[in-house]
């Protein structure tokens, strides 16, 4: 084994496998077929919509009739099948769908060229999508990136806005940088174990080449990674870049880019470094992972949650919550990086997976709301600009509160089912670092009650003094809303079956590191 | 019938649900509000003759409950729909019942904005605390108790008095924060069961006490304590106790009438139940081992809130602190494991409920008219309101407990009940059992203090104010909801029997586990640690 270096392996037949793609492939087709149709028939806004919305739907109806019994892997192994992709890419499917809706309102007001904004956010969406299903450190990569620059240019579609401008470039800037950490700590695994495939990392990491290296590529990953989920301390990007992109471009980096890193986070540490009984390297590779996880975690829930009260700007309100609840994802993360069992670390990961499908439908009807009341330039966004409007339009303030208590995770809606399900595999573990971390989350989330609330008070509770007409809600954000709030209170009551199909079994070969 | 009796809590719980889907749908299809308060009431009223089918003939189950209903909810987390009542939770969720309609007839002329959301909040506020009387599943109380939070956060914040927003998140954050860490302590009952046994985990909380009562260990004595201590933090907050008890004369002062109404009768009984009900019977020796520590607090409770609401200028304010020292008696007789105790305990919460709801009943009255709640802009009241005015004295000696009303049943067996308890020690010649219970004893003769003093300022004398010399007595509307109230006083006053008769078994058997002669963990917990060690 010492001599991987040197080792060359014997050049394999590409285990070609379309249908393992097939999802990806349709969406990424869409985004092409909805570009050229800009470029030959420019401004129909209404048929790029529908383009998408069509391409999207059947990516779903296709992922969902593949849906595995047990994992599998195509394409070498570089392409894996499981419970943790499939779930990671509904709610990315489900989160660039909803966007589309929501945006048609923002498109129309602001005169954005709106056929390549759905090809971007198409093809940010094929980049999600691998990032769920990459099994190999370079897919993972391959679709981060693919991901992030469609991302950074959609940040700055406001051309002629100052702050849109901004917040492309600061985005731009510290992604390529976080990019850069991340690929060196591709670099250093592969380094140490010789393999950029995860199962295989899985094996070696119990007997790495060199522990050193790989414990520092293992940093360097949690720093790339803990800046696109933004966490503290690498979270600084957020409040400004959450601010001055469009709203529902800040709503899909908010919960789709988060929820797509989660996916590759999870798989490279749950998966990639898991605890091998034993293995000298592995077992203090596992201990510094997960702990330094768990202070971040804290760290992350904290800061998010103390920035987030003093907020006067809703959206960046909104931007520190998002903080927030990557803290509280990241619980659950831990929780599934300690169990002990291959189903315990399934369920764990399922929760993770439904957090995030609960927070993006939460999230996303929220931003909704504030997209349609934030005007042109997104300027009435504010919190005395949704004084006292309460009465004055129950139901977007009523869909707004329900929105803001399910984030804050009250019982009967998502956000309740979503805590749920990540505080119980951390306090599974019983190790008591775990029990104190969700101590904290709770404590926060008591705390976070302060603003969230806040949004409710000042629209119920305060009265208006300056002229306001409710806005009309046009067909598409009805849609959203709609949607929206049925998935609020689906997930909250009748979670029983989703829970069910997310945590059915994952998980490739990796078990067999365990059990060795 | 048979249908109506399997499924009669889970009526009782959807009824105010459809019923306020259907207020909602009357108000956005005639687009009027004007009918909505007879609607409204139809509904609690309705409710509460339901309810009462609840003293009908009924069968026990294995597990002691009646009416039980026990369906899965999601089965990923082993968690399910179990309802059940008995003699415990049964007078709470008839009492909750029986507010209500009273509460919506409050309203009656108070109410004049945004009457729909209201009645529509009244209904859903009045599911979720029958949803809380009658869970068993730990999970889902949780679900009730945190529900039950935003009604009450959007009554106070849109109906309320000057203050009304600080009071309603102060409200919110303490009762929700204290509740989130019981969530963490349900969770980790969970995996306790499910470590002890090797199979699944369970919220169920029949399941989770027979598990004990059968001698299973599921928890260390220090997590047992740990867990108490999550589960009781929750339910001091919303008792409240001393030094927890600051959100709840903020948001008495500034709830409307009808919201005060419910969260004196029944809102705050969530929290003794919920330690009477958990914390007892799934934590019997933390319990006891932290009786000394609530025993004091009650007590501090009792004192401090009747000395400050002695100085209260403001009448609503007054009672708001009388509640605390109120609910501080219900506590400690509580915790005095004896069956004197507890069942003066629990009567004393239905007291509480009867008697502070007619306080602040007649409080909102005079507010109505004068729009002030100042003892001193008052003076002389008897003059001019003969009616008002006795009835207000009747309730007054009710709440400090004149014999022959209520109050002084309930007081007086927490009293027989604390002095005859072991719970405290009697080294050293003294018998701290004793003490406490004359400590609480000053407690009765503070109230009479504050009490009487606010009455005699209020009512007696001449009439200094001008504005008050036309104020009108009591509407045939007001005696109506303030008759049946009085009833009540009285005849619990005179004939407590059948409601203790009712409870014991349940309060018994809480008791005997407490004190551990029911075959408990006790002497296999108590054993184990030294063992360890």
């Amino acid at each position: 084994m010492n001599t991987i270096f040197l080792q060359i392996q014997p050049l394999l037949n590409p285990d070609v496998n379309v249908r393992a793609i097939m999802p990806e492939t349709i969406v990424a087709v869409t985004g092409i077929l909805v570009m050229l149709y800009d470029s030959f028939m420019p401004k129909q806004r209404g048929v790029t919509t529908a383009l998408s919305l069509i391409g999207l739907v059947i990516a779903g109806g296709v992922l969902l009739s593949m849906w595995p019994n047990a994992p599998v892997t195509s394409w070498n192994g570089m392409i894996s099948s499981d419970n943790l992709r499939m779930s990671f890419s509904i709610v990315a499917l489900l989160t660039t769908a909803v966007t589309i809706l929501m945006s048609s309102v923002w498109v129309e007001r602001e005169n954005v060229p709106a056929g390549e904004y759905h090809a971007l956010l198409l093809f940010a969406t094929f980049g999600m999508m691998f990032m769920a299903a990459g099994n190999d450190l370079v897919i993972l990569f391959l679709g981060l990136e693919t991901l992030s620059i469609a991302t950074y240019v959609m940040a700055g579609l406001r051309k002629s806005d100052l702050k849109s401008n901004e917040s492309a470039m600061k985005y731009f800037i510290l992604g390529s940088f976080a990019s850069a950490f991340l690929l060196y700590g591709m670099g250093l695994v592969y380094g140490a174990t010789g393999t950029t495939r995860i199962a295989e990392i899985a094996q070696m990491s119990g007997n790495a080449n060199f522990p050193a290296l790989l414990l520092m590529g293992g940093a360097m990953l949690v720093i790339g990674f803990g800046f696109k989920v933004a966490t503290v301390p690498f979270h600084v990007w957020t409040p400004d870049v959450y601010e001055g992109a469009p709203t529902p471009v800040t709503a899909f980096m908010a919960v789709g880019s988060k929820s797509a890193a989660f996916s590759s986070f999870v798989r490279v540490f749950v998966l990639g470094f898991p605890l091998v009984v034993g293995a000298q390297s592995s077992v203090f590779l596992h201990d510094s992972w997960i702990t330094a996880l768990s202070v971040m975690g804290m760290l992350t829930m904290i800061v998010g949650n103390a920035a987030a009260i003093v907020q006067n700007n809703v959206k960046r309100m909104l931007a520190y919550s998002s903080i927030a609840h990557a803290g509280y994802a990241l619980v659950g993360f831990i929780g599934a990086g300690v169990a002990k069992t291959p189903a315990a670390r399934d369920a764990a990961i399922a929760s993770v997976a439904f957090y995030m499908l609960t927070y993006a439908v939460t999230n996303l009807g929220a931003f909704a709301i504030v997209t349609l009341l934030g005007q042109k330039n997104d300027r009435r966004t504010d919190f005395s600009d949704y004084n006292g409007i309460g009465f004055r339009s129950p139901v977007l303030a009523f869909t707004l509160s329900l929105f803001m208590l399910s984030l804050l995770g009250l019982p009967l809606t998502a956000g309740f089912m979503g805590k749920v399900l990540v505080f119980r595999p951390a306090l599974e573990a019983g190790s008591p670092m775990l029990t104190v971390l969700v101590v904290v989350a709770v404590v926060n989330t008591a705390i976070s009650a302060y603003y969230y609330l806040r949004l409710i008070v000042v629209m119920f509770f305060r009265e208006r003094t300056t002229e306001w007409t409710a806005p009309k809600i046009p067909i598409g954000v009805a849609a959203v809303l709609l949607l929206t709030v049925l998935g609020v209170f689906y997930f909250g009551i009748f979670s029983d079956g989703i829970i069910e199909k997310f945590s059915k079994s994952s998980a490739p070969a990796t078990t067999s590191a365990q059990v060795k | 019938m048979d249908f109506i009796n399997e499924n009669l809590l889970t009526i009782l719980i959807l009824l105010p649900v459809f019923g306020a889907l259907f207020t909602l749908g009357h108000a956005l299809y005639w687009k009027e509000e004007k009918d909505l308060k007879w609607l409204t009431l139809i509904f609690t009223v309705g409710n509460f003759i339901v309810s009462l089918l609840l003293l009908g003939k009924h069968t026990a189950s294995a597990g002691g409950f009646w009416f039980e209903k026990n369906v899965p909810w999601i089965k990923a987390i082993n968690t399910n729909y179990h309802v059940g009542v008995d003699g415990l939770s049964i007078w709470l969720v008839i009492l909750t019942t029986f507010i209500m309609p009273i509460a919506v007839v409050s309203t009656w002329h108070a109410v004049e904005k945004r009457r729909t959301a209201f009645y529509v909040f009244l209904l859903l506020l009045e599911s979720a605390m029958i949803g809380v009387f009658v869970s068993l599943d730990l999970l889902v109380f949780y679900l009730f108790f945190e529900a039950s939070l935003v009604p009450m956060f959007f009554l106070i914040g849109i109906w309320g008095g000057e203050n009304r927003i600080y009071s309603a998140v102060k409200f919110f954050i303490f009762t929700a924060l204290g509740s989130l860490l019981m969530l963490v302590a349900i969770i980790a009952l969970y995996y306790y069961y499910a470590k002890a046994t090797g199979g699944a985990g369970t919220f169920d909380f029949v399941v989770l006490l027979n598990a004990l009562k059968s001698g299973k260990q599921l928890f260390s004595v220090q997590a047992g304590s740990l867990l108490f201590l999550a589960f009781a933090l929750a339910f001091s907050i919303k008792v409240p106790l001393f030094p927890f008890h600051t959100w709840l004369p903020d948001a008495h002062t500034d709830a409307p009438t009808a919201g005060s109404v419910i969260l004196a009768a029944v809102l705050l009984k969530m929290g003794t139940y919920g330690l009477m009900r958990f914390n007892f019977a799934l934590f019997p020796d933390a319990a006891r081992d932290w009786a000394p520590v609530f025993i004091t607090l009650a007590i501090i409770g009792i004192i401090y809130g009747a000395l400050v609401a002695m100085v209260q200028p403001d009448v609503k304010r007054l009672v708001a602190y009388s509640s605390v020292a109120h609910m501080g008696f219900v506590v400690l007789g509580m915790f005095s494991f004896t069956e004197q105790g507890m069942q003066g305990a629990l009567y004393q919460m239905l007291n509480h409920g009867v008697s502070t709801g007619a306080l602040f009943l007649l409080v909102g009255f005079i507010y109505e008219r004068r729009h002030t709640r100042q003892i001193t802009d008052f003076g002389g009241l008897a003059n001019v309101m003969p009616l008002y005015s006795t009835i207000f004295v009747i309730t007054t000696m009710s709440s400090i407990g004149l014999p022959l009303l209520n109050g002084f049943v309930g007081e007086f067996l927490i009293m027989i009940g604390m002095w005859k308890s072991t719970i405290l020690s009697t080294a050293n010649g003294w018998n701290y059992n004793y003490i406490a219970t004359m400590l609480a004893g000053t407690g009765v003769i503070f109230a009479a203090v504050y009490l009487l003093w606010m009455v005699q300022r209020v009512f007696f004398g001449k009439v200094t104010n001008p504005k008050n010399k036309g104020l009108k007595d009591l509407s045939w509307r007001e005696i109506g909801l303030i008759l049946p109230l009085m009833v009540l006083m009285v005849y619990m006053g005179v004939f407590p029997k059948p409601f203790l008769n009712k409870s014991r078994d349940a309060v018994v058997a809480i008791q005997q586990r407490v004190v551990g002669q029911a075959g408990g963990t006790i002497d296999k917990a108590d054993a184990t640690p030294k063992a360890e060690h």
